[in-house]
């Protein structure tokens, strides 16, 4: 899906979150949003998944205009930053959440449930662990099934808020490669914020470099290296 | 432009549970009380002042406070003493004594008032004993000390405990390899920790003290000028159907009660304030 | 005592053994004689014509309707104040308005008011020469000295109970839970069904706990508007009062004796709760 951002901005009382920014993700793209801590990241994000209202400006899907849908019409797949794993249900009854949900006349019935659950499973790399409760995974474990659960509503778009923010660095890369994989197959246009440039750079088809409610930057990795387009991206890569 | 006074947002249920918080608050809560200051306007702050300012109103005022004041601060040491022993000493029958302090809290004032009655009463058990001593407690002030005690006795120990259980060893251990003995450690390290728990317990503590009834009335035998607290002042004007005279009193009980929430809050902002420094 | 080892150097975060046994010496000795004392007081009163005297008291009419008006009240005003209570912490804790701290200290406000203050502001608003009252009463419902102005001092005094005990562990929780909930497609309702209640569930219970002891015990508020008419309006604990005013000594501790076993089943299910669901409850996180 085509995700184009028009005019968007976000005042919080007098401070700008986001000063007005546009931005147009291809279909099917894996896009980053990089800057530093408190650059608007996470608030872009959340008005691109219907968590959050745009003081002003527009978010069109495939051309509509998608500003005045609600969180859940929007259908997105979101990953939190801490997750958000639903502590007191097990890894299959937190994937299965979304279709469970759905209205009678478009849910799948309970074996068609435990059959997608199975597969996205399957799909996460860790069949086995479908009975365990969130306390019980270790990081790496609750980001992948985060990501299983977002997955099983069959969203339109996939957003994810730092990924691997909360990973060690050896399942940091791993994890990487995983998402890349799983974007490659579904061809969902992919959202992910971080504030690793490495990451970025290593992992996007196309990366916006922000600061302070603004967008520095946009362009392919390689093109923001050799040509960076403000003393800020420049120093920012370079760090 | 201001922030907005409802931020937007894609939780979803405001309406209802705004409209269930403030038609509950206001129905329960706001206009009752807003009733009885209505009524004290109309009276008008002369009309107050002049029943308040009288000896028998002075004296019951005089007599509530004075007296949880008096329970407040027996409740903050032996409060504070409780929540150490609790938090930090195991033996036998611990469990059971933690389940005791909330007791006041679950015992209906009522039962509270009359099983004291019963204690201290001059033929009860604990009264012989002290009548033998030439010390008569039920009927007088001393009684209702006791029952102020009683009911305001979990306050500092609830909120103490929590504190201490939280502190972290090393601080004393610092403490004491910096050559400080165990006595000094607990005045000047332990102490100030506990200090800003200890006075939220205290002035509720108080607060309780100040307008509790149920378990009082029974054991303070109600002389005017002597054991008469001032809610029974505004009981006793209602039943004679004098409601500018309860109403009065009890706009003077309401600014104590305000000026004691204020100072809790005040209490708790300073605290967190303290507690942000570490 | 404490697993001091006795010939070695005590550790250094120890009190003296002389002085753990002095302070613990004082709490027992404190807590036997100030609560545990009376709370036999109230057995011991009770028993004093025996058993039989007790039971023959409680099967008395003024009795068992004073217990049935108790249970009806508790009845109505539990759920009332956890409806207010979830409704409240949904509100205060799922959005961002101006105001917010004012409307705690409000919900707050009844700890700190007067129980007879609180029935005098119930009276001044419902009796029959006030504006409403008067109007009510024409209408053949009055609410003073009868049960609905029972309910609402007993709502008035235990006001702040559930929402005191939910708001901080739905701060502690935090809210992206039920937006991950809102993002997989859930409904408002189904995502307070499933993913917010599960995870109040325990402070819920405890929070309805302690209100309803409170609700059944309330003295001070409903004396004053309860108008004390034997057998309708009397609740247990007003009932108790009427009984040993008039010496009734027996049938007045028979009835206290009733609400000293709720008081103490109360305590029992407060410190299970305390104990198998110690992180999910704000009262033991609270400083
Ligand atoms: N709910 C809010 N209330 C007030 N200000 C907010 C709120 N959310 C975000 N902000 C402000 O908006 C700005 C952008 O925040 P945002 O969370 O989008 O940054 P970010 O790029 O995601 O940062 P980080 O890398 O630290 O997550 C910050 O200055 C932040 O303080
Ligand atoms: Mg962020």
């Amino acid at each position: 899906m085509h995700i184009e951002i028009d005019e968007i901005s976000r005042l919080f009382g007098a401070t700008a979150a986001l000063h007005p920014v546009s931005l147009s993700v291809p279909s099917g793209a894996l896009v980053a949003l990089l800057g530093p801590s408190g650059s608007g990241k996470t608030t872009l994000l959340r008005i691109l998944g219907g968590l959050e209202f745009p003081s002003s400006g527009r978010v069109l899907f495939d051309g509509q205009d998608a500003t005045g849908l609600s969180v859940q019409e929007r259908r997105a797949g979101f990953v939190f930053q801490s997750y958000a794993l639903f502590r007191h249900m097990t890894v299959s009854e937190n994937i299965a959440y979304g279709l469970k949900a759905r209205p009678r006349a478009t849910r799948p019935n309970p074996a068609e449930i435990s059959r997608r659950v199975a597969r996205l499973l399957d799909l996460i790399q860790l069949p086995d662990i479908g009975a365990r409760y969130p306390a019980q995974l270790s990081g790496g474990q609750r980001q992948r099934v985060a990501l299983a659960r977002a997955l099983a509503i069959e969203p339109r778009m996939l957003l994810l808020d730092e990924p691997f923010g909360a990973l060690d660095a050896k399942v940091r890369k791993e994890l990487r490669q995983g998402l890349r994989d799983i974007h490659d197959n579904t061809g969902l246009t992919t959202v992910f914020v971080t504030h690793d440039q490495e990451e970025a750079m290593e992992l996007a088809d196309l990366v916006v470099v922000m600061s302070m409610g603004r967008i520095e930057q946009i362009g392919r990795p390689q093109d923001i290296r050799a040509r960076p387009a403000t003393p800020f991206v420049r120093s920012f890569i370079t760090a | 432009m201001g922030r907005p006074l409802i931020r937007r947002s894609a939780m979803p249920g405001l309406g209802l549970s705004m409209g269930i918080t403030l038609t509950l608050l206001s129905l329960v809560v706001l206009l009752p009380i807003g009733a009885l200051l209505a009524k004290g306007a109309s009276y008008g702050a002369a009309g107050i002042w002049e029943t308040v300012n009288r000896p028998r109103v002075w004296a019951a005022l005089f007599l509530s406070f004075r007296l949880a004041l008096a329970a407040a601060l027996f409740n903050l040491v032996f409060g504070l003493v409780l929540a150490w022993v609790l938090a930090r000493y195991r033996f036998v029958g611990r469990r059971l004594l933690d389940a005791a302090v909330d007791l006041p809290f679950a015992l209906p004032t009522a039962v509270a008032g009359i099983a004291l009655t019963a204690l201290y009463a001059p033929n009860g058990a604990f009264g012989q004993v002290a009548a033998r001593l030439g010390w008569q407690i039920a009927y007088t002030q001393w009684g209702i000390f006791i029952a102020l005690v009683f009911v305001g006795l979990p306050f500092v120990a609830r909120s103490v405990q929590p504190v201490i259980e939280e502190i972290d060893r090393e601080i004393e251990e610092a403490s004491a390899s910096l050559g400080a003995t165990r006595l000094h450690t607990l005045r000047r390290v332990i102490l100030p920790i506990l200090t800003p728990a200890a006075l939220t317990g205290f002035a509720l503590s108080l607060a309780r003290g100040v307008g509790e009834y149920g378990s009082v009335i029974f054991i303070a035998g109600n002389i005017p000028r002597l054991t008469e607290i001032a809610p029974l002042l505004i009981v006793i004007q209602l039943e004679e159907f004098n409601y500018d005279a309860a109403a009065a009193i009890g706009i003077a009980m309401l600014v104590i009660s305000l000026a004691m929430l204020l100072s809790i809050n005040l209490i708790q902002i300073w605290s967190r304030r303290s507690l942000q420094d570490v | 005592m404490s697993d001091i080892p006795a010939f070695h150097h005590r550790s250094p975060t120890t009190e003296a053994p002389a002085l753990q046994w002095a302070l613990t010496g004082i709490a027992v000795l404190g807590l036997a004689l100030l609560v545990l004392a009376p709370l036999v007081a109230v057995f011991a009163e009770a028993l004093a014509d025996g058993a039989g005297a007790a039971l023959r008291s409680l099967a008395n009419p003024d009795a068992r309707a004073a217990i049935r008006l108790t249970l009806t009240i508790a009845a109505i005003s539990v759920p009332l104040n956890a409806v207010f209570g979830i409704a409240a912490a949904w509100f205060i804790t799922r959005f961002d308005f101006r105001g917010k701290a004012l409307l705690i200290t409000l919900i707050d406000l009844p700890f700190s008011v007067s129980p007879v203050v609180a029935g005098l502001c119930i009276v001044l608003m419902f009796g029959s020469n006030s504006l409403v009252g008067g109007w009510l009463v024409a209408q053949g419902a009055p609410v003073v000295f009868a049960l609905p102005g029972i309910v609402l001092a007993t709502l008035f005094v235990t006001f702040p109970f559930v929402a005191r005990e939910l708001i901080p562990v739905m701060i502690e929780q935090g809210r992206s839970e039920e937006e991950a909930a809102l993002t997989l497609g859930a409904s408002g309702w189904r995502v307070f069904r499933t993913v917010t209640l599960p995870n109040i569930r325990w402070a819920l219970m405890y929070g309805v706990l302690l209100c309803n002891a409170r609700a059944m015990g309330e003295f001070g508020a409903v004396a004053v508007v309860s108008g004390k008419i034997r057998g309708q309006t009397a609740t247990m604990p007003i009932t108790i009062e009427m009984l040993y005013q008039e010496y009734l000594s027996v049938a007045a501790f028979s009835l206290a004796v009733v609400l000293a076993l709720l008081a103490l089943v109360t305590l029992l299910l407060k410190a299970g709760l305390e104990r198998r669901h110690a992180d999910q409850l704000a009262a033991t996180h609270r400083p």
